[in-house]
């Protein structure tokens, strides 16, 4: 492709951003033209939501420049992003649900009569003439909440077109699709295309973006690694970009554990139908295990329905050789198996309670005296003990929990856990959205949990914290376990478990 | 020690500054207002307002509103009276009851059992069916008001018996029975909340309802406990009110569903859930009941004492509102606790 400059649709230039105590992005540079679909690829934290974030006007970049269409910004408002058309597509669509498709489309700009009443005639008839021209089926009569979710994320495409966006950024739009569904939204947006409009693609899976894009830029740490045409690519080269040379000399922060001798948790043929299937596998005592997969692999599915936060479906599951029946996660406490929520803002924690009460509400039923009297004094104890334990910083054990910067939360959330002494503990993404220290502060009490015995899952799409962390890693792919890889064995490495991980193209080979 | 103390124990008794205030105001407007029978008639003004309150308040910690509970009294002291009263011809707007004179000892559990078989059924419609808690109390407190006026037929039943009427109209030298059996109310949920596991199950399902099923806590059951307290409140409300009035009157109550709500929420319950003590309610109920009783013996225009009301009840609000702030500048990282705002929430459409 030839870089003339009437068909560059987005020039960025030398952006940077720092948050206090990060570098987000550093001296990026990308362009996009007019009928491309440009992929960007990095692992999580490379910097792609950042940008995103910068293109869309909702950060400001400390330096550089941004030229979209016909205008130059050094930085942009939501507003501005949006008249210079850039239009942002999210994994989970929110639009006016219980509305026909077509008052969604002309929403603000109803046609009506001389009276002031909307022309409904009109109405159908508009949106099935702009859908028409854009070579989009859909009943316009139908409610949104009708629709499919492709359906659905086509509509807000449409609906970006109509407000004239040139520029349309579509965040992981497969995540929660089926391949026919993928291949219907595929081939709107190669037609869409055709008529110039650029897009940019973001994806962790790999194969859809050989498949739709026509130049893939690789992030990692903030920075633009790469940027070149798909046909010069492959996926062990795209990956080898991905994670860079830090992974190659790669340290491990602990030594691996002694081979698990007993085994705690044993799961035999569990199945839930459309999550996961033939899930078979164990993990001794002080063992930690990693269970790596994307969205919709089953990981995290798998993991809510130990719990009893979902239905589990027909299998055995075993603790220390006495089957597990728990449907809930009060059985689940009291059955020996703890699970850490991913979104801890949502499961995991009561903010507007103090650190004392949330340690303790697992275990409350132990603290009762006569007439369901908490015993106040053996609980402060037992949140004394914890908070010293896990080095939690707070004034005081009183402070609502929502005042505490995210680490110390979710180490309240660990504590929480720890208090039941569980024999199994399922952690989903134990260091999102938390800061180094922090990060390295859970891994540490991971390891002193694992030494006290406990038999520990991870789940977590961040390989390097798997790598860093686990005896071993089971890997997920539509509902099936695939791989185990063997800590210290020569294929455990990054790039054969991102490769297992993307769809088995390891395993196969 | 501003920081650490003072300041979050101002924060935590602001509403009972407010009281205070406002007391002092009416002892300079009103000549003669610091009387011991002026603090007597408050209190007992406080009283039935004040019994509803503690179940109002348990809901709103639950993240629940209680819309029932002035139809459950209005119900329960209708059918009270019917079952206590001799039979009798309706006449001139009077009647009797059914003639079956039960024993008030008998009546007493009969109210209060009710009371809680209806809060069971809001629980259970509630948290079993998924109807919204604000349309189904609303509901329900139709209904309740519904078979009141049936059974009356919409006559007053005059004339319970002295046995009944001991607690709402009895007194102990010049202390009325209501006023202490109120304030005993106020201490015993108080402790309940504050001390028991349940207490804490009930903040934790109100303040998160998904993070206290994923702590093992079963929120349907919470939330029906609370209704069932509220509906078991509201049925020892109905005996200390009729008990007072001597008289069934089949609209009684009307009105105390907002009253009972504002006074919680002045009193520092959120109507969100999860905060809140029963001690603040009691102060809130002071509140509005200190400003009644004031603007009355001022002799203010009925049709302004609403509107005062009102605009108090906003003020309160307002200062409440602004606690949270202040509160934040007291904590350690106010920064550090909001989520971190992802990108994808706003959408570019």
């Amino acid at each position: 492709m030839e870089d003339q400059p009437d068909k560059i649709m987005l020039e960025i230039k030398n952006i940077s951003k720092s948050f206090p105590g990060v570098q987000a992005l550093t001296d990026v540079s990308l362009s996009v033209m007019k009928g491309e679909i440009h992929g960007i690829v990095g692992k999580n934290g490379a910097g792609k939501s950042t940008l995103m974030a910068v293109l869309m006007g909702i950060q400001q970049p400390d330096s550089g420049s941004i030229m979209v269409g016909k205008g130059t910004f050094s930085s942009m408002t939501p507003h501005e992003a949006l008249e210079a058309g850039v239009a942002y597509v999210p994994q989970r669509i929110s639009m006016m649900g219980s509305l026909t498709v077509a008052e969604n489309i002309l929403a603000g700009e109803m046609p009506t009569n001389r009276l002031g009443f909307v022309n409904w005639r009109e109405v159908f008839r508009e949106a099935e003439n702009r859908l028409t021209k854009l070579g989009l089926k859909l009943d316009v009569h139908s409610r949104v909440e009708g629709l499919s979710i492709v359906e659905q994320t086509m509509l807000v495409i449409a609906k970006a077109l109509f407000s004239h966006a040139k520029l349309i950024i579509l965040d992981e739009p497969t995540a929660a699709l089926p391949r026919a569904d993928i291949d219907r939204l595929f081939n709107f947006v190669r037609n869409l295309k055709t008529q110039g409009v650029a897009f940019i693609y973001i994806s962790h899976h790999l194969e859809e973006v050989f498949e739709i894009c026509d130049r893939v830029t690789v992030m990692r740490n903030g920075t633009v690694v790469a940027t070149d045409d798909v046909r010069n690519l492959t996926t062990p080269l795209l990956i080898g970009l991905m994670v860079g040379e830090e992974l190659q000399g790669f340290q491990r922060i602990t030594p691996p554990h002694a081979e698990a001798s007993q085994p705690v948790l044993e799961v035999k043929d569990l199945v839930r139908r459309g999550r996961y299937e033939n899930i078979d596998f164990m993990i001794g005592k002080g063992e930690v295990v990693g269970l790596a997969g994307l969205v919709g692999s089953g990981a995290a599915s798998l993991g809510m329905s130990l719990f009893g936060l979902e239905r589990r479906g027909p299998g055995s599951v075993t603790i220390n050789g006495i089957p597990f029946t728990a449907s809930n996660p009060e059985q689940s406490f009291s059955q020996g198996l703890a699970y850490l929520p991913q979104d801890r803002y949502q499961y995991g924690l009561v903010g507007i309670r103090p650190v004392r009460e949330n340690v303790t509400y697992p275990i409350l039923y132990r603290l009762a005296m006569a007439f369901g009297m908490v015993n106040v004094e053996k609980e402060k104890k037992v949140v004394e003990e914890y908070i010293e334990q896990l080095g939690i910083v707070t004034p005081s054990m009183e402070q609502l929990v929502s005042l505490l910067s995210g680490g110390n939360q979710q180490k309240v959330v660990f504590a929480k856990l720890a208090a039941t002494q569980p024999a199994v503990l399922i952690l989903h993404e134990p260091t999102q959205g938390i800061d180094v220290q922090a990060k390295l502060d859970i891994y540490r009490i991971v390891l002193d949990l694992s030494q006290q015995g406990v038999a520990i899952m991870i789940i977590s799409s961040e390989v390097r914290e798997l790598l860093g962390i686990c005896d071993r890693i089971l890997v997920m792919y539509e509902g099936k376990i695939i791989h185990e890889f063997r800590s210290g064995e020569p294929e455990t490495t990054p790039e054969n478990i991102l490769l297992a991980i993307e769809g088995g193209a390891y395993v196969e080979k | 020690m501003w920081r650490s103390k003072i300041g979050p124990f101002i924060l935590d008794h602001l509403i009972w500054f407010v009281v205070l205030l406002v007391y002092i105001f009416f002892i300079f407007l009103i000549p003669n207002y610091l009387t011991p029978s002026n603090m007597i008639n408050i209190l007992l003004h406080a009283s039935v307002l004040g019994i509803l309150t503690i179940g109002q308040a348990i809901c709103l910690m639950s993240g629940n509103f209680d819309l029932s509970a002035e139809g459950t009294l209005s119900l329960l002291t209708v059918l009270a009276a019917w079952l206590m009263l001799p039979y009798r011809e309706a006449k001139l707007a009077q009647a009797g009851g059914i003639g079956w004179e039960l024993h008030p000892l008998v009546v007493i559990p009969i109210m209060v059992l009710l009371g809680m078989a209806i809060g069971y059924i809001n629980g259970a419609l509630i948290t079993r069916l998924n109807i919204n808690n604000f349309i189904t109390t609303l509901a329900m407190q139709l209904i309740l008001r519904g078979a009141a006026l049936v059974i009356s037929m919409g006559f007053i039943m005059p004339g319970t018996p002295a046995l009944f009427n001991w607690l709402g109209g009895g007194r102990i030298a010049t202390i009325p029975i209501s006023v202490v059996f109120t304030i005993v109310l106020f201490a015993i949920f108080s402790y309940i909340l504050k001390n028991t596991t349940f207490g804490r199950r009930l903040y934790a399902v109100g303040g998160n309802r998904e993070a206290a099923r994923a702590s093992g806590f079963n929120p349907k059951k919470q939330i029906t406990i609370a209704y069932m307290l509220s509906g078991f409140l509201a049925g020892l409300a109905g005996w200390v009110l009729l008990g007072r009035l001597e008289v069934s009157v089949p609209n009684l109550g009307q009105g105390f569903t907002l009253e009972t709500v504002a006074a919680a929420v002045i009193g520092g319950v959120a109507l969100s859930g999860g905060t809140g003590t029963i001690w603040g309610a009691f102060a809130g109920v002071l509140l509005l009941s200190i400003i009644d009783h004031g603007l009355n013996l001022m002799q203010v225009d009925p049709f302004f004492i609403n509107a005062v009301r009102g605009a108090i009840i906003l003020i309160a609000l307002l200062i409440e509102a602004q606690k949270v702030r202040f509160r934040r500048g007291m904590g350690k990282k106010p920064g550090g606790a909001a989520p971190v705002q992802a990108p994808g929430k706003l959408s570019g459409d």
